[in-house]
């Protein structure tokens, strides 16, 4: 028979882990709701930036018939390609971090198939830590971006990729995170950063054969533009990476914490069972001592 | 006087949503002001002022960063990196002038149309 005793402290320790449970749950739906805002908001600058893209894009379609730009070219047999992947610093966020962990590992296993070098870059401490332990190497590490993103140290650190890829050192860059989409779903969003993926920019029917492009070489404003939109990507790879972060935690939590109170629920059922036989034992001492003095 | 449609989107969001007469933006190669009906452009944008000139004739300054502008015939689409409305009639005027000139500072290179923008800033004071 269970211990009362070991029952109750088993009953006041479950009953503490609700507790932090439904503190976290309540700490990540307050800052899902910031991230949510902020999130939404610099979704609509992305989607302009790259209404804009595409029309230029399409303006230098037109007129070569193919993009002759760096940015755009595709190389069809890539040789060495990076891999930037966005965790998160913390755990306790159900199978995020796992999510995004396991997309990578199986684009690094294609990649390897495909006799491809890859370079990995990371984010976030999870998935840093990850591949520390299975003794993959990384170019490049950061942490505490992805739970405070910022602009400059997001595009400082997507510039250095994007200087190997120029300089031919690098022929693809991708980008995956585990993004947003609402309060109980987040997304695995593998994105091609470089060249720019030309199905993703759609090229709709608009006449555009007037417009003046200044400065009027093409490639002085393509290029800034398309670094733009590589910066603002990754910046919003973060952005999302860290609304959807806050969701599978609240959600993880919410479910601890509904987990918690059954047990206490089972414990309690367990511990009123347990003192009523104590009692029902002791009952039957004191009667068959009384029945044996007389 | 033909309106024109003026939306201006800075990272945080959409600041300016509105039927406009005139816009005057700093361009890369120059400035130039946009009134309704002006040619398809795609202009890349220096640090600098934006001057709008409201549908009551008002006029509304918006300093920026940098970015990018694209200009259709009835409306144009201002991408910039980061803004802060001048407001004339504003209250706290000092506040905001003194974020315009911190966002122009920082925006970097010492150059003309910094300066150019500072001393239009100034003019505003």
């Amino acid at each position: 028979m269970a211990n009362l005793k070991d029952i109750k402290r088993k009953i006041s320790s479950v009953k503490g882990t609700q507790k932090t449970t439904r503190a976290m749950k309540l700490v990540s739906s307050s800052k899902l709701k910031k991230a949510e805002e902020v999130a939404k908001r610099s979704k609509i600058y992305a989607t302009k930036l790259t209404e804009l893209l595409s029309e230029i894009a399409q303006k230098m379609n037109q007129s070569d018939g193919d993009i002759d730009n760096i940015f755009f070219k595709e190389n069809k047999n890539p040789s060495k390609v990076d891999i930037v992947f966005v965790s998160a610093d913390k755990g306790l966020c159900g199978g995020f971090n796992y999510q995004t962990i396991k997309r990578t590992n199986k684009l690094l296993k294609e990649f390897d198939e495909a006799g491809v070098e890859v370079r990995l870059s990371g984010i976030g401490k999870k998935g840093i830590a990850f591949y520390k332990y299975n003794k993959r190497d990384m170019i490049n590490e950061i942490n505490d971006l992805s739970s405070s993103p910022s602009y400059e140290r997001a595009s400082e650190f997507i510039s250095v990729l994007v200087e190997d890829y120029l300089q031919g050192k690098t022929d693809k860059i991708v980008l995956v995170y585990n993004g947003y989409v609402n309060m109980i779903t987040q997304e695995i969003v593998e994105q091609q950063l470089l060249p720019v993926d030309m199905s993703k920019i759609e090229l709709n029917s608009v006449s555009m054969s007037e417009l003046e492009i200044e400065p009027d070489d093409d490639d002085t404003l393509m290029n800034a533009l398309v670094k733009k939109y590589i910066e603002y990507s990754m910046y919003y790879g973060l952005l999302t990476s860290l609304a959807g972060e806050h969701s599978a935690r609240m959600q993880a939590m919410d479910a601890a914490t509904k987990n918690a109170g059954e047990m206490v629920q089972k414990l309690t059922v367990k511990y009123n069972k347990a003192r009523q036989e104590a009692i029902t034992t002791e009952l039957i001492e004191i009667i068959s001592g009384m029945e044996s003095l007389k | 006087m033909e309106l024109m449609k003026l939306e201006i989107v800075t990272p945080l969001g959409v600041i300016f949503n509105d039927e406009i007469k005139q816009v005057t933006i700093p361009g890369s190669e120059g400035e130039f002001g946009v009134l309704a009906g002006h040619a398809s452009l795609v202009s890349l944008l220096d640090a600098g002022v934006i001057v709008i000139e409201t549908k009551e004739s008002k006029e509304l300054s918006v300093a920026i960063n940098g970015g990018y502008v694209k200009v259709e015939e009835d409306k144009t689409l201002c991408v910039v990196d980061g803004a802060v409305a001048i407001d004339a009639e504003g209250s706290d005027l000092a506040t905001a002038l003194a974020n315009a000139k911190e966002l122009l500072r920082k925006a970097g290179e010492s150059n003309v149309g910094i300066a150019s923008a500072m001393s239009k800033i100034d003019r505003l004071a």
